[in-house]
């Protein structure tokens, strides 16, 4: 009976490695990031009393939002690089893998632990990007409301309204739900990158590359498509960073999302499968080349 | 090492697997936001913006670079230096086309600032060259603010922007009623474009009528539009339109 | 065709099978390759203690890797309890202390074990005191709060053993367990692998440093250059055949000298002659029990 209890697929077991991984990323400090992220966010209203409240909020969903999609990529490639080497440098996987735990479940455990760490972070930078901007737009509205309080209602309700409409709006936290989807893919392919690296700098220096050419690989996509007079090097060239490389740029919804456009529900639910899908790949891959790895 | 390369076919595979699905998405997204994402890579912002800007624009810093060179901008505004402050917004609003802010800044930099440094500028004698280049900057705001509209369609305060130019720059009521009518049709719009709409109307020769139809509905609709501004014009159009007066509207309204 | 292994009672018997075992490293980019073990056989029977031996570089702990599954044979098959290597359930009753070991640093030696308990699915009050009593084993409760970066080289030594533990393995595999222990605490691992011995545990462990574990083992392989070189029991092959030694006490110059002659008269030959002596070993561990117990007294 036993004997099945082992073989099975254990969530609980995928769970303790998940929450050692989160323990053991957190003691190296990289909640510094977030310091980071609110020491920026600081500086920016310091520096932005030259502006008009428009420009003000304008300003600080970009500054807020690019950081959290920069930091959070940041976290998902450096957190995740180190995990398997460091493990098999100390030797702590032979311990693991030498109780009857599947190697995808060690995996995976380690995945999930820095998608914790993910979901933990932007979860903390949301809400402290969303309690900036709360206090900003209140105190404009409280002082504009003190400075019009003569003017006629139909001048007052049009400056509110305009408050408003540059102010928090519910649309960004589905930008940031789709930043999250970008870390999660790039940190699932940063573990695949690691299963077969032979140093950590090369998995870093490897997913910066990614992320420079993912987000040119709806360009290349396209001219791969759709400009038939290049020459079948370029044209080869073209087609393995359309077909390997993910396009990151999809991911970047926020940038309209904050500009007003009205991104609809089924675009998004596409680019959220889209991305769960890379993630899903990317995992997988990994794992394959984790099993046939002699460690 | 045989298994990475399996790995890699694995991922060739799956590539040619998505590849549809995901023309399909960038190709919605890009509807999905008015079709205009498509400028980013074209040569135009390269020129524009220069090779580590370019990068730097695709690789999710777009917004953020859009940012930093519209505070240049906004300094270069402080000290005066308007050849600069139309080179950065150019930039500006090639990178961020969506954000109405930038167009209406830009604009607003144009028509209003520079334009009014040109007619007060000391190094040139001359008036018939300073209103010429006065003329020049308000067809930039102008320029600013046309494309603007042609990238954000539904947004009113672009409409408005334009019609306020054209009210106080050009003189053309007849634009800026229509420009002020276009915004009062959107979403959002405030509430007084409509009445915008009406007051530039009663200026044009020739449509004194359609003007007074707009504005005495808007004064029939609720007490909340009888401003005095709206009572003056509605007169003016009574008296021009010789309107019975059992028709006119009651004088104690003034 | 399956089945014919399980039935014979040889096989189930055996705690750990290697057949035919070899495995080649390729160097890459050169046509070369190494050979790190080559046609090995072993059996490791239920109960008993056994030393894989060998100067480093023998190919020792990678024939314990790949009974553990964590590297692959290129020829041959290693079995746990007649279940292939290859199977992650062939692990379910083994625990594994590699050598020199590092845990996570962060964990103190309570939450290590807490750790792997819960991967070995071992869960609420019955880990609880699973981790109580294997602390209490290797001498670390007092030490259960602390860091592991604190740990010194014995204690680390001592956690991974109790973590090898904690699913109560038939079987445990020790890789130079009391490599850069220092002696108190290597007699310390010795005395906790002759206890495991006592609870009928099975013991395969390796080792370079033949008088440290020649007292616990019951039999020993030598391997060298991968290849296994001797086998068996270990008083077998330590006695040399042809030899057998005296030790005596107040034995008088006479008397030795009459045992001299009465060997020269039956033929046989004194090799040697000299005074008793201890090893360093145990000397330096008598001089340090005596210090504790005397510094006891002092008290």
């Amino acid at each position: 009976m036993s004997e099945r209890l082992h073989r099975g697929f254990s969530p609980a077991r995928i769970f303790a490695i998940s929450i050692n991984t989160l323990i053991e990323l957190t003691r190296q400090k990289v909640f510094y990031v977030l310091l980071l992220f609110a020491l920026l966010l600081i500086g920016c209203s310091v520096f932005m009393a030259r502006f008009t409240f428009q420009q003000e909020f304008q300003i600080l969903k970009d500054i807020s939002l690019g950081a959290m999609s920069i930091f959070s990529a940041l976290l998902a490639i450096v957190g995740t690089a180190r995990l398997i080497p460091q493990d098999i440098d100390d030797r702590t996987v032979y311990t693991i893998l030498a109780k009857p735990i599947p190697r995808f479940e060690y995996l995976l455990g380690k995945l999930f632990g820095v998608l914790l760490l993910l979901a933990i972070s932007i979860a903390l930078m949301s809400a402290l990007f969303v309690v900036v901007l709360y206090v900003r737009e209140r105190t404009v509205l409280n002082e504009t409301l003190r400075q019009m309080s003569r003017a006629p209602g139909e001048q007052l309700d049009a400056a509110v309204n305009a408050i408003r409409a540059a102010g928090l709006n519910i649309d960004i936290l589905t930008g940031v739900a789709v930043i999250y989807l970008k870390a999660c893919l790039l940190a699932a392919l940063t573990l695949f990158v690691s299963t077969f690296a032979t140093t950590n700098i090369f998995t870093v220096v490897v997913m910066v590359f990614v992320y420079f050419i993912g987000h040119l690989q709806a360009t290349a996509r396209e001219y791969w498509l759709e400009e038939q007079s290049a020459g079948w090097v370029a044209r080869t060239f073209l087609a393995i960073v359309a077909l390997i490389f993910p396009d990151l740029q999809a991911f970047n919804l926020v940038d309209e999302i904050v500009a007003g456009v009205a991104i609809p529900l089924v675009l998004l639910a596409k680019t959220a499968l889209l991305g769960i899908f890379y993630t899903a790949i990317y995992t997988l891959a990994a794992t394959f080349v984790f099993y046939g790895k002699e460690l | 090492m045989s298994r990475v390369l399996f790995a890699f076919a694995m991922l060739l595979a799956f590539g040619v697997m998505k590849l549809p699905a995901e023309h399909a998405l960038s190709l919605q997204h890009r509807s999905a936001s008015g079709g205009q994402s498509d400028d980013i890579a074209n040569l135009d912002l390269r020129e524009k913006i220069g090779q580590l800007g370019f990068v730097a624009a695709l690789s999710g810093f777009r917004a953020m670079l859009a940012d930093f060179l519209f505070i240049q901008a906004h300094a270069a505004w402080e000290r005066t230096e308007w050849g600069r402050v139309l080179f950065l917004f150019r930039q500006v609003t090639t990178l961020q086309p969506h954000v109405p802010l930038f167009w209406d800044m830009a604009a607003w930099h144009m028509a209003w600032n520079a334009s009014a440094a040109a007619m007060n500028d000391p190094s040139q004698p001359r008036l018939a060259l300073r209103v010429k280049a006065q003329r020049e900057y308000f067809a930039l705001g102008k320029d600013f603010l046309e494309r603007g509209v042609k990238n954000n369609p539904d947004k009113p305060q672009l409409h408005e922007a334009l019609a306020r130019l054209y009210r106080d720059k050009y003189n053309d009521h007849a634009r800026a009623s229509e420009y002020f009518a276009k915004a009062s049709a959107l979403p959002g719009a405030a509430s007084y474009d409509k009445r915008f709409s009406a007051y530039e109307l009663s200026y044009c020769e020739g449509r004194e009528r359609e003007a007074y139809e707009c504005l005495h509905g808007l004064y029939a609709k609720s007490e909340k539009e009888r401003l005095p501004t709206l009572i003056k014009r509605l007169k003016f159009l009574e008296e021009k339109l010789n309107v019975p007066p059992e028709q006119r509207i009651p004088d104690k309204e003034r | 065709m399956n089945d014919l292994p399980r039935r014979s009672g040889a096989e189930a018997g055996a705690a750990v099978a290697v057949e035919g075992l070899s495995k080649v490293f390729p160097v890459p980019f050169r046509r070369k390759s190494i050979t790190a073990v080559r046609d090995l056989n072993l059996r490791v029977e239920a109960g008993e203690v056994y030393g894989l031996l060998g100067p480093n570089g023998s190919g020792k702990s990678t024939t314990l890797k790949i009974i553990l599954g964590l590297a692959a044979p290129t020829r041959g098959r290693t079995k746990i309890f007649g279940r292939d290597s290859s199977l992650v359930e062939s692990r379910q009753a083994v625990g594994f202390l590699p050598e020199n070991p590092y845990f996570y640093k962060f964990l103190t030696g309570e939450e290590t074990l807490r750790f792997f308990g819960k991967l070995c699915r071992v869960n609420g009050s019955r880990l609880k005191s699973r981790v109580r009593e294997l602390l209490e084993l290797v001498g670390l409760t007092n030490a259960r709060d602390q860091r592991l970066s604190t740990y010194s080289k014995g204690m680390l030594q001592r956690i991974g053993l109790a973590q090898a533990l904690i699913n109560e393995p038939k079987l445990v595999v020790l890789d130079e367990p009391t490599a850069g222990v220092d002696p108190a605490g290597s007699r310390d691992i010795r005395n906790l692998i002759v206890d495991l011995k006592q609870r009928g545990i099975t013991v395969l462990l390796s080792s370079h440093l033949l008088t440290q574990v020649q007292e616990i083992c019951d039999r020993v392989g030598i391997l060298a250059r991968g290849v296994l070189v001797r086998e068996g029991h270990l008083e077998e092959l330590i006695a040399i055949e042809n030899r057998c030694e005296l030790v005596l006490e107040n034995a008088s110059e006479a008397l030795v000298k009459e045992i001299e002659k009465l060997a020269t008269n039956s033929n046989a030959r004194l090799i040697d002659r000299r005074k008793s002596t201890t090893t360093l070993e145990r000397l330096f561990l008598e001089a340090t029990q005596e210090s504790e117990s005397s510094a006891k007294h002092a008290k």
